[in-house]
């Protein structure tokens, strides 16, 4: 069970769930604000799960003072710091993976593993809808989800937050500073994914040659809510294992 | 309208009829040998005369085709057949690994610099006896397989596949198509569902072990299917396998099918084994149209009927010519798959190379 707190840092003050033990994960939400999916609670079975809700989302005071997705990141890392932090696994997801490869930039030596999920920090299409995304555009299989009603007010406010962050669908400056990135990087895609298309994954493993793309098959943008199991079954072994992740421990024997 | 031939390495010896998996202790090596040369002289002479596919298919425990692998036949084939296209109609994909269908076509695809074509299929029902899958898990299977094949065929970047049935971690295979993006994609759909699939996909449909009336209402619901898809198929993406005998004289043809074995009733290889097949209905393989599906395996008739049916092209080429016509007016099929069932030796020789030179030329066109 995910539990709510409130920690002092960079002069926010952070809304964050939090729940299991075990090897820390610090995650950032995407665009539509901070959420717990279920590849989250089942991750937290075997992990120290910190889900935050950056400054400027929910019910958090409007963010005139960042200006960009590097200054998020700098938050984003005090607020692991003030959790007693020093070194962590951290996931971003959507919009959130920018901040995340940033921090991951700025801090290689506190980030364990870094976890892409439906990645937005490279663009290369026009988004298909303005506004909310739709739960057919999140969900491989709408009907089987319910998503926590936002209000206008808190959904424009964060829309504009994130138009200010977001920077521009290609950007070279950001695209050079993740280049040969070291930190081991998992790259996860949905197959059916219509915001951020799987063909995008080529982009991240070009940039970053030591990192590792994943297919979740038949997801669409919100991979961690369409295939929880499958999500946290890789999650979990890179985070344990890293590139060993590559080399199966399932075993194949049906009989003794 | 484009022709396949399929010769479909048949055993030539004694074996047991009426069960499967078929009992092997009449096999005999030097026969089997011989089988598989009579099939490629078929082949490279059906390659001579004008036919633009020759097709390969995928069968298992059984002499009505001792092709277990097709990929394995078609590569012998890129290097008898100089001319036409190799399809591959074709591996059964839920019972493999995918991964190495992919990896094998694309090989294929090199070594006969793009002359594959890459039909993947569910297989019969009794195929999932073979490597012990579960055919309730068969429909899904193969979309995940076709979706991971294709994938294979196109990500240049190493990439893992976290699905249902498939797990791999790293995947970037060596050879690669020559065909961009990928050779041609073809599926059977029989079914409502496979038609959703294809048309969804945007592959192209063929039909076999059907009659021309029933496959015409499957390929009008996967056009439909496609326009709703945003999509119109070519005819090309219709494939429709029948039998063939071309000879001399009409009366001729029907009298050496007949004496043949063709004009007897048989059935395919699932429906040999009534326990199997009916532990795979119950398991749900055959999906919502499930008594269709059945009846259309079932026991097929006699000669004039199987003509009717649209089961069997038989007679001279004018005859044969006009036997065609109707079956492009009722389905609108593109290619025609013909199979040669039964083996007559020089008959079988002089009717590929009558329908070749007299058959082909005057139906190009349409």
């Amino acid at each position: 069970m995910f539990s709510e707190a409130f920690v002092e840092a960079d002069g926010f003050s952070i809304r964050y769930l939090s729940a299991g033990e075990g090897e820390p994960l610090v995650c950032v939400h995407g665009a539509g604000g901070l959420r717990i999916s279920r590849a989250l609670e089942l991750l937290s079975a075997r992990h120290k799960v910190y889900a935050l809700e950056l400054p400027g989302f929910g019910q958090s005071a409007v963010n005139d003072r960042t200006a960009d997705t590097e200054e998020m990141a700098r938050t984003v890392a005090a607020f692991a710091a003030a959790v007693g932090l020093a070194k962590f696994n951290l996931w971003g997801n959507s919009f959130g993976a920018k901040i995340a490869l940033q921090l991951t930039v700025q801090n290689p030596e506190s980030v364990r593993t870094l976890i892409l999920v439906s990645p937005a920090a490279i663009r290369t299409t026009p988004r298909p809808v303005q506004g909310e995304p739709t739960p057919e555009l999140l969900y491989a299989q709408p009907e089987k989800h319910t998503i926590a009603p936002v209000s206008a007010e808190v959904s424009a406010k964060q829309r504009a937050l994130v138009q200010r962050l977001s920077g521009p669908p290609r950007d070279e400056k950001f695209e050079a500073s993740i280049k040969g990135l070291e930190v081991p990087t998992l790259v996860l895609f949905g197959t059916r994914d219509r915001l951020t298309p799987p063909e995008n994954g080529r982009i991240y493993r070009q940039l970053m040659p030591k990192s590792s793309l994943m297919m979740i098959y038949d997801a669409a943008h919100a991979v961690d809510a369409d295939r929880p199991e499958a999500v946290c079954e890789v999650v979990g072994d890179y985070i344990e294992r890293h590139d060993s992740f590559l080399v199966t421990r399932q075993n194949g024997m049906i009989h003794p | 309208m484009k022709v396949a031939l399929f010769c479909n390495t048949r055993y030539a010896g004694d074996a047991p009829k009426g069960v499967w998996p078929v009992p092997g202790h009449t096999y005999m090596p030097e026969v089997a040998t011989r089988s598989m040369d009579r099939t490629l002289e078929q082949i490279k002479l059906g390659d001579e005369v004008g036919f633009d596919w020759l097709t390969v298919a995928e069968h298992h425990f059984a002499p009505f085709s001792m092709s277990p692998n097709p990929n394995v036949l078609a590569g012998a084939l890129t290097q008898v057949v100089k001319r036409a296209k190799i399809a591959l109609l074709g591996p059964d994909v839920p019972v493999l690994n995918p991964v190495r269908v992919a990896e094998e076509i694309a090989m294929l695809d090199t070594i006969s610099d793009g002359r594959i074509i890459a039909g993947l299929m569910r297989g019969t029902p009794n195929e999932y006896v073979t490597y012990n899958i579960n055919p309730a898990e068969s429909r899904e299977r193969f979309q995940e397989a076709v979706q991971l094949i294709r994938m294979c065929w196109t990500e240049p970047q190493p990439f893992g596949w976290q699905g249902r049935y498939y797990q791999h971690r790293s995947i970037s295979i060596w050879p690669r198509p020559v065909q961009q993006p990928h050779p041609p994609i073809y599926m059977s759909a029989a079914t409502p569902e496979s038609g959703e699939f294809a048309a969804q996909n945007r592959l192209g449909i063929g039909f076999a072990f059907t009659t021309v009336q029933i496959a015409a209402v499957a390929a009008d619901y996967y056009r439909k299917q496609c326009e709703l898809n945003g999509w119109v198929p070519t005819p090309d993406q219709v494939i429709y396998r029948l039998g063939m005998h071309c000879t001399e004289d009409d009366e001729e043809g029907i009298e050496d099918l007949i004496e043949a074995g063709g004009g007897q009733p048989a059935v395919g290889l699932t429906m040999t084994n009534k326990a199997l097949e009916s532990a795979v209905a119950k398991s749900g393989y055959y999906g919502r149209d499930i008594d269709k599906q059945r009846a259309r395996l079932q026991s097929r008739g006699e000669v004039r009927d199987r003509i009717e049916k649209g089961q069997v092209l038989v007679g001279t080429p004018k005859t044969i010519i006009a036997q065609i016509r109707r079956i492009k007016d009722i389905l609108g099929c593109g290619v025609l798959d013909l199979s040669i069932g039964a083996q007559m030796g020089e008959k079988t020789l002089r009717s590929i190379e009558m329908f070749g030179k007299k058959v082909i030329p005057e139906i190009k066109a349409l």
